[in-house]
Order: C-alpha cells, then structure tokens, then sequence
C-alpha cells in the first residue's frame, strides 16, 4: 500500500480543493486539486497531493500548482499535474514535468461506417492490423530512417513524414496538436544514445498501457460539438495511444542525469530531487527544451507513421480506400509535454511554459490556435479508459483558459500494481472475459492483457465526470471499444 | 559471492531488491533483476569483454547509471551481461569489466519495456550480510 497523504486540504467547492501555500515555507503558490467529493478520497491515499505542494516550491511557478481529477503518484511531478513557469521570474523547466515518456499522446480517426459493418470483420481487422502496426517490446518499425531523415523527423514532426514520406494527408497536420511540430527543437541536442535507442521505433505502439483501438460511438452528450467532430452515434472510430518510444524515454534519463547539480549551480532548493530543473533562460534549460522538443515531434511522427498503417489495414479489409471509409483524423492530443503558450497571470498577458505530465491541453471556443473547423466549439480533449470500458471525447471551455492554463484531464489512472493485476488475473482468462463484453483483443507480451485489464484501472468515466462538472471541459462522446491491439 | 533479487511491486512500475556479501556480486544480481523484469533473457554466445564507467555523486546512483547502460546495451547492440569479472565502485566512480552475449532472440521471451531506471526510492546500503539495493524501473 502507498503512503497517504496526510497534509492540509481545504474544500473550496464541489469540484476543487486547494493545499494551502502555508503547507510549507518553500510554497510559493497554493497547490489546487481537481476532484469531487468521492475522487478525492482516493487521491489522497497516496502521496500525490505532497507533489503537488512540492512544485509549487519551483522557481517561478504563476497561478497555482495545479492537479486534474486523474491525479496519482508519479516520479518528482504527480501524474495529471500541470505548472506554468514564468521565465521573467526566474522560472524553471524540469523533465520531471514532462514525464520520460515526451509527448504520449492520443489520436483519434473518424470513419463513416456503422458498427454492424465493422463487427462482421472484427477478428479480421484486429489481426490485421495486430500484424501491421509494430508492436511490444523490441519491434522495430516497417519504414526506416536514416539519421539525416531522423533530424528532420526530430525539427519538422508530422509534416516530415506527411508532405516528404508521404504517410499521411495534409489535413491530419492542421487536426493534430501545434500541427504536429513543436517549433525550436534541436536534433544536434538529442544524445547519440538517445538516438540510437530510438532509431528504428518510429511507427511503432510500444508496449505497457500504449494501445490501438476499434471503437464505437456509444453516446452522444453534446449533438451540436459531436457534429462538427464527425461523432454519430452507432459509428466507429480509431484510437491511437503512444509516445516518442525510447528516443524519449532517454532524452528525459540523459536531462535528469545533465541537471543533477544544476539547481545548486543557481541557487535552486528543492524538496526532492527528482523535481530537478535549470532556468528556461540558462544554457542547461535551453538544452533540455531543444531535446525535448525534439523527441515530441519525433512522438507526432509516430503516431502519424501508425495512422497510415492503420488506413491501410482498414482499406484491405474493408476493400474501400481508408478517403472513402471517411478516415480522417477528428484530432492528435499530448498528454506529456511542456510549452511556451500565452496565459493571463494576475491580470497580465504573459509568456509562460506549461508543464502538462499526464494532463491534456483543452483550449476554449474561439482560441486562435484551434484550426478554424473547431474553432466554435472548443479543442477536442480526447480522455482514453481501460480496454473494457470507455475513452471520452471532450471541448475545451473558458474555464480551462481562467483556472488551469487551458488543461484537462488525461486518462484514469492505474488502481492495481502490474504485480497485484496479474495475481487478480491468475486461473483467469482475461482475453476471453474482454470477447464476452463484446471486446476483441491481440497482445504480443505474455503478461499484456493480464496486466492492462480493466479492473487494474479506476473507472475513466468519474474523472471526465469531474472535468465536465468544473466547466474546465464539456463531455462530447463516449466511445466503447471492440478492437484492441495491446504491446 | 553470488548475489540475489527480487522484484516487488510498486504502483503502476516495479522495483527490484538485490542483496549480495559482496558489491560485485550486488551489482550483477541487481543486473539480473533488471533483465528479469523485462523479460526471460536467454545468451547466444559470441562472448565480448567491455568496460562500463559511470560518474556520480553517490554509489546507488553509480549503480543506476550502471543499470541504464545494460538498458542500452540490451535495446541498441541486442546483447546482454552475462558476468561482472572486475568492479570498482567507489563513492564517486564506478568502473565494471563486463561479459556480454548476444540475445537469444529465438528463445528469450519479452514482457516489459523498460522506460528508464529511476531515481526514486534509489538506494545502496551496507548490511550486517553484505549490501542491499533498491531500484525502481518506470515500465
């Protein structure tokens, strides 16, 4: 069992509970929860809420040092954390921020067809595209990069892969997050070693709670929002959840190991070391920002190598170009990232980086980086579940943009250990419990489905409620899946 | 002196504990435990000398770094440590002469990913037996 969380939390109102800055002397802001009455007992069974107060120690911090309502323990900066730093004042970047995993993220492609047609084929499609898209431990990707090709992979994102590989359409870059590039990265950042463990994992799913899914629009809460998105009830849909594999995993190890004593080096007290961080503005920031930068293109790159395979998958099975199936991507989120975005702090617009680790950007209707198609209606958040139940499609709010420097929820969050899953699954047959719901499932690991099982994950289904109720978010969709390809 | 490990759980990651009379042994038990954790890892022969040096400020974080460059070699060269012949590992600086062999791709079976050796909980410590030491691997 995780220790509890035996700290101060105050109830500002249904949805929001605040860790006072008197906590600790170093507080420089007070810490905010996102949780309602039920969630927040199990927040605080672990010690998650103490991360919380610990980054709103960070040099610079504005606002709050905020949490989602999927918040869980994580290393340094808690899971569905999100800390905006003002590099005016002295404000820090921390890799613990971002997470090892930079730029996880989710996307979701629209398809036309009903369900009734998709069910006919789904053993097809699921071993179809079990065989096509790379995935587990070790699997390197169907196209291969050299290193110039990564460089430009690691500066250019998405439209690399798109507009000179040609693996994908043009408008998978307008529906993808900062278009699927993150301007200033830096490839001559990125360590060999990091390269090297990275090379050939372009394209690739991975493995742990990365997955692809068939899923289907279970139901429609907003019809208005779920119109322009292309959700029509009854119709199926594709999920993408995977990050920037091992070429991140290494740029976040290399940044942790670079920075060790950098915070002595500007003065910089920490109530754990695991928060270490340098200076947006300091030669070591600069560094850890281009790195990271870098490895999220190389994240977007991905899953857009993993869209393609996928249309063509359906394309074959379906014997219908993956244009006519209406294949087009509804949107691409990340959910580990850190960015420089323009917020009003205190009255005052100002330039600050956001660290969103396991949170999701959820900008409101109107904001100018949304592409114009989404514009009325808000950015799409797109909060994934377990295999057995839901992931849900929400909009940004105005909220969002006044409280929580426009971010969302993630995910659900695990509720078992890897070890306590496989226990719980012991004489059991999770594959074929998952075929009874209604849920056709392919892992390549021995332990995947056993440890990925629904009852290893609180139900994602509270957490959107919880969102939804704040106003930082409005609930658009709920999509059940029927397909699942696991690492 | 051989050493030993477990795993243990620990929330969404897992964790290993190796114990051994001596560092050496410490070193290539927690070695094992982290091969354990991804998978059944099975030598291929083709037997290679190297030398793995690490700089830190402490010895469990010496052996974190160790345990990040087996994750590299396994990930980049597909090969695995198969014997720690000589190991200096001071407070400071660690320098381990080490044997590898090509994975058995064929027959090893694959279980986790591993993201990154962590620093979380990390910890080296001398015991009335010999050492222990705690590392949590992100999976």
């Amino acid at each position: 069992m995780p220790e509890a969380y035996t700290g101060p939390l105050e109830r500002i109102d249904d949805s929001r509970w605040r860790v006072p800055k008197s906590y600790k002397p170093e507080m420089r802001v007070d810490g905010i929860i996102y949780a309602d009455d039920v969630l927040i007992k199990s927040i605080k069974r672990d010690k998650s809420p103490e991360q919380v107060a610990n980054v709103a120690c960070l040099p610079g911090i504005v606002g709050s040092s905020l949490a989602m309502p999927d918040i869980h323990w994580g290393y340094g900066f808690c899971i569905g954390g999100v800390a905006a730093t003002d590099p005016e004042e002295g404000g820090v970047i921390s890799p613990g921020g971002v997470g090892y995993d930079i730029n996880c993220g989710v996307r979701l492609i629209h398809t036309n067809m009903a369900a009734d047609r998709v069910r006919k084929k789904i053993d097809q499609l699921v071993e179809a595209l079990f065989n096509t898209v790379p995935c587990g431990v070790g699997r390197g990707g169907v196209f291969k990069f050299n290193r110039r090709e990564l460089d430009r992979i690691m500066e250019q994102g998405s439209k690399f892969v798109v507009q000179e590989k040609g693996l994908g359409w043009n408008s998978d870059i307008e529906t993808t997050e900062a278009e699927g590039c993150l301007p200033g990265a830096r490839p001559d950042f990125v360590s060999q070693r990091a390269y090297e463990r990275g090379k050939d994992q372009c394209g690739t799913l991975g493995s742990g709670n990365h997955f692809l899914e068939v899923q289907v629009v279970e139901e429609v809460y907003d019809d208005n929002a779920a119109s322009v998105l292309g959700l029509e009830k009854g119709h199926i849909a594709l999920m993408i959840h995977s990050g920037s594999r091992a070429l991140g995993y290494q740029v976040c190890d290399d940044a942790i190991k670079e920075l060790r004593n950098v915070p002595r080096k500007y003065g910089i007290e920490l109530p754990d070391r695991q928060l270490v961080c340098a200076p947006i503005r300091s030669p070591e920031g600069e560094k850890y920002l281009g790195a990271m930068r870098a490895a999220a293109n190389f994240a977007w790159a991905n899953r857009q190598i993993m869209t393609h395979l996928a249309r063509k998958v359906f394309g074959e099975v379906f014997g219908t170009p993956a244009e006519q199936l209406g294949m087009h991507m509804i949107y691409d989120v990340a959910h580990n990232i850190a960015k420089m975005e323009y917020h009003e702090v205190g009255g005052k617009r100002r330039e600050v980086c956001v660290h969103r680790k396991g949170a999701t950007r959820a900008f409101p209707p109107g904001h100018l980086d949304l592409p114009p198609r989404y514009r009325s209606i808000g950015q799409p958040v797109l909060v994934p579940g377990d295999m057995g139940r839901a992931s849900y499609v929400l909009v940004g709010q105005q909220n969002s943009m006044d409280e929580t420097f426009g971010s969302c929820c993630h995910g659900a969050g695990r509720l078992m250990s890897r070890t306590a899953a496989i226990k719980a699954a012991k004489g059991r047959s999770i594959k074929k419990e998952l075929l009874q719901s209604g849920v056709v499932a392919r892992a390549r690991g021995r332990t995947g489905l056993d440890e990925e099982q629904p009852d290893a994950y609180k139900d994602v289904g509270e957490v959107v409620n919880a969102v939804h109720n704040s106003g930082i978010s409005r609930r658009v969709a709920k999509l059940r899946p029927i397909g699942v390809i696991k690492g | 002196m051989k050493g030993s490990y477990e795993l243990f759980e620990h929330t969404a990651d897992i964790g290993i504990r190796a114990i051994a009379p001596t560092l050496q042994g410490l070193v290539e038990a927690a070695g094992e435990g982290l091969y354990a954790v991804i998978g059944e890892l099975l030598p291929a022969g083709d037997p290679r000398e190297s030398l793995i040096e690490a700089e830190a400020d402490s010895p469990a974080v010496l052996l974190r770094d160790y345990l990040g460059e087996l994750l590299l070699t396994f990930e980049r060269d597909g090969r695995i440590v198969t014997s720690v012949s000589a190991l200096e590992l001071g407070d400071e600086k660690l320098k381990a002469s080490v044997q590898t062999e090509r994975l058995d791709k064929a027959r090893s079976r694959l279980h986790h990913e591993i993201k990154a050796v962590t620093y979380h909980e990390l910890d080296l410590r001398e015991t009335e037996e010999g050492f222990e030491a705690t590392i949590i691997v992100d999976i």
